[in-house]
């Protein structure tokens, strides 16, 4: 497998806070890469540096080789409160990335069309975003993000906005999305089942300054379920490693809570 | 909300809503009648002076007559509204661009929020009828000066409101469109525009609104033959209180058509169908 994005070293200071002690990681070409850590561990911060919102304040983070400058085509990004484009209907959202190439309007239909299909939003492409629930909005976003063919999917939470039942439900129902998707996908994740689930790979964060502790291959064939016992086995033990650093991370936030007052 | 409201207690019987509409506006309606009827029965009964008070049916035929062509001149009362509105719309149109561009690159970048913000600041509490003397010696009686004003009167409200609408956007909407490969250009124009057209048009309603009481008055000192602002200053000179009172009635007339009708449909027809409330 060819390395698609590699980190090497990554810091990142917030004013005088050190938020990322040294992130490094290769993730592969079409590798499904889960990254889960504590809250606060600058798991979303990770995926803005991919995605060039952000820069870091030291090492070294490349995709195919040439070094991140800022945001581009090569990169889509699903953003946890869906982010779409208010005044525009949903066919039109899913469209713009290809509308804003330059490409015809009739040739961008039929590229959405695919993708329309396979999130489910038949029948809702005349609609406008604020009649939308929650959980159709952010198919529209996945649409919007793979209608333009980038070469990298980045999901940052995607359904940290959504209630349980819908969430379980997109989870199960994009599961043959992600495969026909067949791209590199880097998912920011709180949920282990959700990580164990969906990705190929799982990385474990640590809690502030940040590193990666854990890098854990689920070699499980998809689409998987969830009673799956091997797949239980790799959420228990990524479960052991995370609530292992979330106990560390409270009892020295704890102790240093005590040591000022 | 008060379609819930409505469920809860009930659905009301269809006449008592029809009912309610007609008592609002019976109310609104006799609140402007009953004074104008009372005023005209003691101009016609002498108990007031109808030199300083002409009946308000007096009023009307004068502003009757005056828009037709026995008018002195024929035809005036059109030709001061046209005038009026020729200066309105063009100080507008100048105000809602300039207005749109300096928001936009206040609210967009470190530099001119550094340069401009201070500088507007500054000059917004400033009366816009305090210019008028300047203007008046540089530029002289003319449609300029007018304009200049009417500019002056609504440029501020502008950039205000399309700041405040680059504010309340999300940030990510541009990060979204940075990943697509949109140019500034495209950002400015896909991103920005439709972003803050809500807030552009209620800054516009707004700054028409000052603008049209500070065309008036800058009329009245910087007009040479046509507007309503010199149709009253020039009939207080030959002391015509029927049209000084009809020109009143007409300020205060298209002034509410032009902010509340016009742009307000316009206005509440944006935002329902950006739905912006629900998505930000």
């Amino acid at each position: 497998m060819k390395p698609k994005i590699v980190a090497k070293g990554i810091q990142k200071y917030f004013g005088n806070v050190l938020a990322m002690k040294d992130i490094s990681c290769t993730i592969h070409e079409r590798e499904f890469v889960a990254i889960i850590g504590p809250s606060g561990c600058g798991k979303s911060t990770f995926l803005y540096l991919i995605a060039g919102f952000e820069k870091p304040s030291g090492g070294d983070l490349s995709i195919n080789g040439h070094p991140v400058g800022g945001p581009g085509r090569d990169r889509g990004v699903v953003f946890q409160e869906f982010v779409l484009f208010p005044w525009l209907t949903v066919l039109r959202n899913i469209t713009l990335g290809l509308d804003i190439k330059g490409v015809g309007r009739a040739e961008a239909e039929e590229k959405a069309r695919k993708w329309i299909r396979l999130t489910g939003l038949s029948g809702f492409e005349d609609a406008y975003p604020s009649t939308l629930s929650g959980g159709m909005k952010q198919r529209v976003a996945i649409a919007r993000a793979l209608t333009y063919d980038p070469e990298v999917l980045l999901l940052d939470e995607p359904f940290g906005a959504l209630d349980v039942q819908t969430k379980n439900y997109m989870i199960r129902d994009m599961q043959d999305l992600w495969l026909e998707a067949d791209r590199t996908i880097v998912m920011i994740t709180h949920s282990v089942s959700e990580a164990v689930l969906m990705a190929d790979r799982v990385l474990v964060l640590s809690s502030r300054p940040s590193e990666v502790i854990a890098d854990v291959s689920i070699k499980l064939p998809h689409p998987r379920e969830h009673r799956d016992p091997a797949l239980r086995r790799y959420e228990d033990e990524i479960t052991a490693v995370l609530s292992a650093e979330v106990d560390k991370a409270m009892s020295l936030e704890r102790q240093s809570a005590i040591g000022r007052s | 909300m008060s379609s819930e409201t409505i469920g809860i207690a009930g659905p009301k019987p269809a006449g008592a809503v029809v009912w309610e509409a007609m008592a609002a506006f019976a109310w609104r309606f006799g609140a402007i009648t009953v004074p104008l009827v009372a005023w005209e029965a003691a101009a016609r009964l002498g108990w007031i002076n109808v030199f300083l008070f002409p009946a308000p049916s007096h009023i009307l035929a004068t502003l009757w007559t005056q828009s037709g062509p026995h008018g002195n001149p024929p035809w005036a009362i059109p030709m001061h509204v046209a005038r009026s509105l020729v200066r309105l719309l063009s100080g507008l149109a100048l105000a809602v661009i300039v207005g749109t561009v300096l928001g936009v690159a206040i609210g967009m970048t470190r530099w001119a929020r550094a340069i401009f913000t201070p500088l507007i600041s500054a000059l917004m509490p400033v009366p816009t009828l305090a210019w008028t003397p300047i203007l008046l010696l540089v530029i002289g009686i003319d449609d300029r000066t007018t304009i200049i004003v009417v500019f002056l009167a609504a440029v501020f409200e502008v950039i205000y409101t399309i700041v405040a609408g680059i504010e309340m956007m999300n940030v990510k909407l541009f990060w979204v469109a940075r990943s697509m490969g949109a140019t500034r250009l495209q950002i400015f124009a896909r991103v920005i525009i439709p972003g803050i057209l809500p807030y552009l048009i209620t800054g516009t309603r707004l700054g028409t609104g000052y603008a049209w009481r500070a065309l008036i008055a800058a009329e009245m000192l910087a007009a040479s033959s046509y507007g309503l602002g010199f149709m009253i200053y020039d009939a207080s000179e030959y002391m015509s209180m029927d049209v000084i009172y009809g020109g009143v009635l007409l300020i205060a007339v298209l002034g509410y058509l032009l902010e509340n009708t016009l742009i307000g449909r316009l206005e509440a027809a944006t935002i329902d169908k950006w739905g912006v409330q629900g998505e930000r």
